[in-house]
């Protein structure tokens, strides 16, 4: 065995010490707040074509409203789930599809379970029956979250559960809601 | 060849004088804060759930703990230095990885498509973040603990313990996030399903595997100094690419579809996806346990005195299942005692060998004496006991057949597992 000579007490990366301790901490910087920055930085958002379905995920398309961009952020298509996130303006519109073993009363719960587990949402007003052209039964009822103001909708079919969840001050949410609820009534379910 | 151990020098500076260590102490305080920031809100919102899974994945990683602090028998690595790995893994990766992983899944959905970041995202983003986050872990205990680290073993330990930590606090926020996307309250429910498929069924291949990988590079990199820099640096890149490889194999979606979603179908997922990685971290441990074994018996060997290693000890001490036998076969013929006393004297052997490496190394043997004298205490504890040598008996039925009865218990409860998380 060898001894321990001086190359060996200076070698990597043991008694370089603050400064590679200090490198330590940089990449932890860019891991945490680097690639965040650099997120924020590129555009989220695509247009998406007007008047043509969107493949939300598992079979379950939306007609986008007129003028509104995708968030590619919030979108993740998948064969048996998945998210769309649309803006208009200000207005967030997202919508979840994920498999579901319940009824429509059930999902209802479901999700404003989940909206008042959310710290600072709350339910307001009371629920109301809706449907889709293509003859999807729901509910829809209202929410607030802070300053903004938000409307939510569910659907069942086949096996799948249908979220919608509309989020945005008064104003804008007053003037998108009129197309966004035109573009929830296309929601589609197609047995693939 | 190089060295299978490169003993360590005692610290000479104590470590509140390393800046090194104020810097890690900093980055541990700031993800401490987030993590408990982030617990408060899942406390707020969902107590009895949140109490539930800290306490469900805190007794997972019991054994866990357990066993990699066993890992290195011979050479133990410091409880001070296991508690920061398990740390730094929970609280310094997990609050780097949380943010980083997101943005980077965001980036590929927008330089690549929705589609892309729907499909690879968990396996490009994820791995990417969270290895390199954890594999600084290691390297932070060797800025403050380099005399710690004497072999690829020690890095093996060390990354496995940062992977633990990790792996406990995400499973945490995992079974929260359950909770919170089953809409139905402060309900239980969804933290057994997720201790049962995270913790239980995927625990293994998870966190403390790919950890571990990892961790064997920054080892070889600290401990082969016969080897040029170029080499070592390669070696530890090579191994940190294996980690984030499979990591990668684990969250991507290959098989995820094709093999259906009964038992066997969890299985061949399970097998397919997890245990390569295994078996490479199992070879890797085996090695490196083997070639670290073989250097501290060879210097227990020069040891002259049989009241301090016996022929007999020196071939039980190298080997793992050979302690074990040894220690039921003092079982048998001493009891209880026996057993503890011979635990005892061969945790003082290894101690000894590894103070006589340093002892090689020119540092003082004060440490040595005290090392030997201890030798002879947990002796002369045996001798009074009926039972003088620590070696193994011959191999009893009984416990042929308690392997065998527990690797039966241990297929059918994973078989039980399976089939009702599959659907089957």
């Amino acid at each position: 065995m060898g001894r321990v000579t001086r190359r060996h007490l200076t070698d990597l990366p043991g008694t370089l010490g603050l400064p590679v301790a200090l490198a330590v901490a940089l990449i932890l910087a860019l891991l945490a707040f680097g690639l965040p920055a650099l997120d924020r930085a590129v555009p989220a958002e695509r247009t998406v074509e007007s008047g043509r379905p969107y493949l939300v995920g598992a079979g379950v398309t939306v007609v986008p409203p007129a003028g509104a961009t995708l968030d590619v952020t919030g979108t993740r298509p998948g064969t048996d789930r998945g998210t769309a996130l649309f803006r208009i303006e200000q207005v967030r519109y997202a919508i979840e599809v994920e498999p579901f073993d319940g009824d429509l009363t059930a999902a209802a719960v479901r999700l404003r379970q989940r909206i008042t587990g959310t710290s600072g949402h709350q339910i307001t007003g009371t629920q109301l029956a809706v449907s889709t052209a293509g003859g999807l039964a729901g509910i829809q009822g209202g929410y607030t979250a802070g300053d903004r103001d938000g409307r939510y909708a569910v659907f069942v079919a086949n096996g799948l559960t249908i979220e919608v969840m509309i989020s945005g001050d008064d104003t804008d949410l007053g003037r998108a809601l009129p197309v966004i609820d035109a573009s929830t009534r296309t929601l589609r379910y197609e047995n693939r | 060849m190089s060295e299978a151990v490169r003993p360590g020098a005692p610290r000479s500076a104590a470590l509140v004088r390393q800046p090194a260590f104020w810097v890690v102490l900093v980055l541990l305080a700031v993800g401490a804060v987030r993590i408990s920031q982030i617990t408060a809100l899942f406390l707020k919102s969902y107590p009895v759930a949140t109490l539930t899974a800290i306490v469900l994945f805190g007794l997972l990683a019991v054994p866990f703990w357990l066993f990699l602090s066993e890992l290195d028998f011979l050479e133990r690595e410091p409880p001070s230095l296991r508690v920061l790995a398990f740390a730094w893994g929970g609280l310094v990766a997990t609050s780097v990885s949380i943010p980083g992983s997101t943005a980077l899944d965001n980036l590929i959905a927008k330089l690549g498509s929705p589609d892309l970041a729907a499909e690879w995202g968990a396996a490009l983003a994820g791995p990417t973040v969270e290895e390199i986050a954890k594999t600084l872990g290691v390297v932070a205990i060797v800025l403050i603990a380099r005399a710690q680290i004497n072999s690829v073993l020690d890095g093996i330990v060390y990354g496995a313990l940062v992977g633990l930590g990790f792996q406990i606090v995400e499973d945490v926020v995992f079974a929260i996030g359950a909770v919170r996307s089953a809409g139905e309250g402060d309900q239980v429910q969804p933290v057994i399903t997720t201790f049962l498929v995270r913790g239980f069924l995927a625990g293994v291949w998870s966190h403390t595997l790919f950890g571990a990988l990892a961790g064997a590079g920054i080892g070889y990199l600290v401990v082969n100094r016969d080897r040029s820099r170029a080499r070592r640096i390669v070696v530890a890149g090579l191994a940190l690419f294996g980690a984030w490889a499979s990591h990668s194999l684990w969250n991507s979606p290959l098989f995820r579809e094709s093999l259906g979603d009964g038992a066997v179908a969890l299985l061949a997922v399970l097998v397919f996806k997890g245990l390569p990685p295994l078996l490479l971290v199992l070879y890797l441990v085996r090695r490196a346990h083997d070639r670290e074994a073989a250097y501290y018996v060879a210097i227990l060997a020069t040891v002259r005195e049989r009241d301090l290693i016996t022929e007999g000890e020196l071939r039980v001490l190298g080997s793992g299942s050979r302690r074990g036998a040894a220690r039921r076969h003092a079982a048998a013929s001493a009891g209880r005692k026996g057993r503890a006393a011979v635990r005892r004297l061969q945790r003082a052997q290894a101690g000894l060998a590894v103070e006589l490496s340093r002892a090689g190394a020119d540092l003082p043997d004060e440490a040595t004496h005290a090392r030997a004298a201890e030798v002879r205490e947990h002796r002369a504890t045996l001798a009074a006991l009926g039972h003088p040598e620590a070696v193994e008996g011959t191999r009893s039925w009984r416990h042929t057949a308690s392997t065998l009865g527990t690797a039966a218990v241990a297929i059918a409860v994973v078989w039980v597992a399976l089939s009702a998380l599959g659907g089957s």
